[in-house]
């Protein structure tokens, strides 16, 4: 076991990452930001360094300030949680050379894992189910050709894309040419590329994912699936669930086979998620995380494992701890992000010095956060102030105690995503479950003239 | 945090500010902002004063800390910068060594080095005050 982790990360996951080393008896060290001098997460180190200005290229990407703080602290280890360096292939690959193990996969799989086309291929090789799609198409004739092979709605989408710029959805053929021209002009003005691929449209599928766990002896276990489909419209998610509810028993078992035979595939270790699209009885390999995700909780609970404790045992040179027989969920578990966010405004983003915060407590509440009354939440980061999950033996007891936690939080100061959320607990489209990642959207555009 | 503050960063500006005779100090750095004033003028400024009092109070001096702008560790120059010493225009003071690269500290301009926070060899952060120079 290591005896002391640098966390290369703020907030909430800093926090979670600090917990697990400290119970598995590893010192810390953490990093900051000018900004975050008064944070959780640099309070309940053992050790913290400053390294950088607010703004993350100075400090949280700052990849010489990150090594060197490993490096002078003697830290055998950095953890990089999520976001900022996290799927930084090269920022793995550095730790390693000065002789830091990075808590995640090899270099190389995280780099393969991170170009979408790279992905595609290595997983439709290995068996795993992709969504119908073209290779690299140069022109809008070339992209129609292809559409109408696979039948229309399509996705016209930029290989280098991301954040749904460079992508169109084209209805119908006589679509095509003008969406092309626009997504290809947009796509080389973002990314400096304009190569365009086209995919299957699917409709108003089901966003669930798979964690594994995958050890350095190639021994690799599933933890089942969460459903996030409860998205903005902006795709970021909002509210996640484990298992996933109302989804027929051969569809879930083929989801955590397939994501099972794809990690040996790429002989992954450490934690990973496959992402799919569900629709029906088809499911569609999206991508692979390679890091530790915002909504690893809802696994922990209904599988009573602790996943960052994992991944540092793992990176460790430890064997797995259980056989994929040990490992049965139990109950279900609910997480609701609770942002700076102003949901009347398009979820837009607020920063700003927080009143008083009080978090919700009792039986079957978790809270994972990093702020507290009279916190600064900077302009800089992330909006998201903490993650309120739940657990119940029923899915249905669950949103309750969700309303029920949710009714219990105060955060003064800053507009935030908890009445919203409130308000889904007691949607009965939501209570219904098995909801596409088009569903919130239309909530919302159904909502607003209603409260105008 | 406030008392790790005024133990980190104030302390040591105290003491600069108290050794070097000065009126006014006043240092800012990102969200961190301290001024020291002296009710009455410095010891050696009214003695000076007394010595050759048709001669108008000297401007009020200024001390501006040279903070590191790396994490690393310290390395001092040979010969050592030592305090009180009179820095002629921009020179290198001392090398912030980060993954192998020397990063120099600067002077920044011409001054007294009036105080000096580090020893070498020391490990130091972003944002650590370094040296205090009095222009």
């Amino acid at each position: 076991m290591f005896r002391k982790v640098l966390i290369a990360n703020r907030g909430e996951i800093a926090l979670r990452i600090n917990r697990a080393c400290h119970e598995l008896g590893v010192a810390t060290v953490a990093i900051f930001s000018e900004a975050d001098r008064g944070s959780l997460h640099v309070r309940h180190a053992d050790e913290a360094f400053c390294v950088g200005a607010g703004p993350v290229a100075s400090s949280y990407l700052n990849i010489a300030n990150i090594i060197s703080t490993g490096l002078i602290c003697g830290a055998d280890a950095i953890h990089p949680g999520y976001g900022f360096l996290a799927e930084n292939a090269r920022f793995a690959e550095i730790a390693r050379d000065h002789g830091l193990t990075f808590i995640g996969p090899e270099p190389g799989v995280i780099a393969a894992m991170g170009d979408k086309a790279t992905a595609r291929r290595i997983m439709d090789e290995s068996g795993v189910p992709i969504t119908p799609g073209s290779g690299i198409l140069t022109s809008a004739e070339a992209a129609a050709a292809f559409a109408a092979e696979i039948g229309y709605p399509v996705l016209l989408k930029a290989t280098a894309g991301g954040g749904g710029k460079g992508m169109r959805a084209v209805e119908s053929p006589a679509e095509m040419a003008s969406a092309f021209a626009t997504a290809s002009a947009e796509a080389e003005a973002s990314f400096k590329d304009g190569r365009m691929y086209v995919e299957k449209l699917i409709r108003s599928p089901r966003h669930i994912e798979v964690q594994v766990l995958g050890d350095q002896y190639g021994d690799v276990v599933h933890l089942g699936e969460r459903d996030c489909s409860v998205q903005k419209p902006s795709h970021q998610k909002l509210i996640e669930e484990a298992p996933a509810a109302a989804l027929d028993p051969a569809v879930r078992d083929r989801l955590h086979d397939i994501a099972v035979t794809a990690a040996r595939a790429v002989k992954y270790t450490n934690a990973g998620t496959l992402e799919f699209l569900v629709d029906g009885p088809n499911v569609y390999f999206m991508e692979m995380n390679t890091r530790i995700q915002v909504e690893h909780p809802v696994t922990e609970m209904v599988y009573g494992v602790d996943l960052v404790k994992e991944q540092i045992r793992i990176a460790s040179g430890e064997r797995l701890g259980f056989t994929q027989a040990d490992l049965q969920p139990l109950g279900c578990a609910i997480e609701v992000r609770v942002n700076a966010e102003d949901p009347e405004n398009n979820f837009a983003p607020a920063a700003g010095t927080l009143g008083r915060v009080e978090f919700p407590g009792g039986p079957g509440v978790r809270v994972d956060t990093h702020v507290y009354s009279g916190s600064v939440v900077p302009p800089f980061y992330d909006s998201m102030l903490a993650k309120i999950i739940v657990t119940g033996r029923t899915r249905e007891s669950a949103i309750l105690r969700m309303e029920r936690a949710l009714s219990e939080t105060r955060i003064e100061g800053v507009k935030t995503t908890v009445e919203f959320c409130r308000e889904i607990m007691r949607d009965e489209e939501f209570q219904h479950a098995g909801l596409g990642v088009d569903w919130l959207p239309r909530y919302l555009a159904h909502r607003v003239p209603a409260t105008v | 945090m406030f008392e790790d503050t005024i133990a980190e960063r104030v302390r040591p500006l105290a003491r600069a500010f108290s050794d070097g005779g000065l009126t006014r100090l006043r240092v800012r750095e990102g969200e961190f902002e301290v001024e020291f004033r002296r009710a009455r003028p410095a010891l050696g400024g009214s003695a000076a004063a007394a010595a050759s009092p048709a001669k108008e109070p000297a401007a009020a001096r200024s001390v501006e800390a040279i903070l590191a702008d790396v994490v690393g560790i310290v390395r001092y120059l040979r010969p050592a910068v030592s305090e009180g010493m009179t820095l002629e225009g921009d020179r290198e003071l001392a090398y912030v060594e980060t993954l192998g690269i020397r990063n120099p500290v600067r002077s920044r301009g011409p001054g007294r080095v009036a105080m000096i926070y580090v020893t070498d060899g020391q490990p130091v952060e972003y944002g650590q005050p370094l040296f205090a120079i009095e222009r």
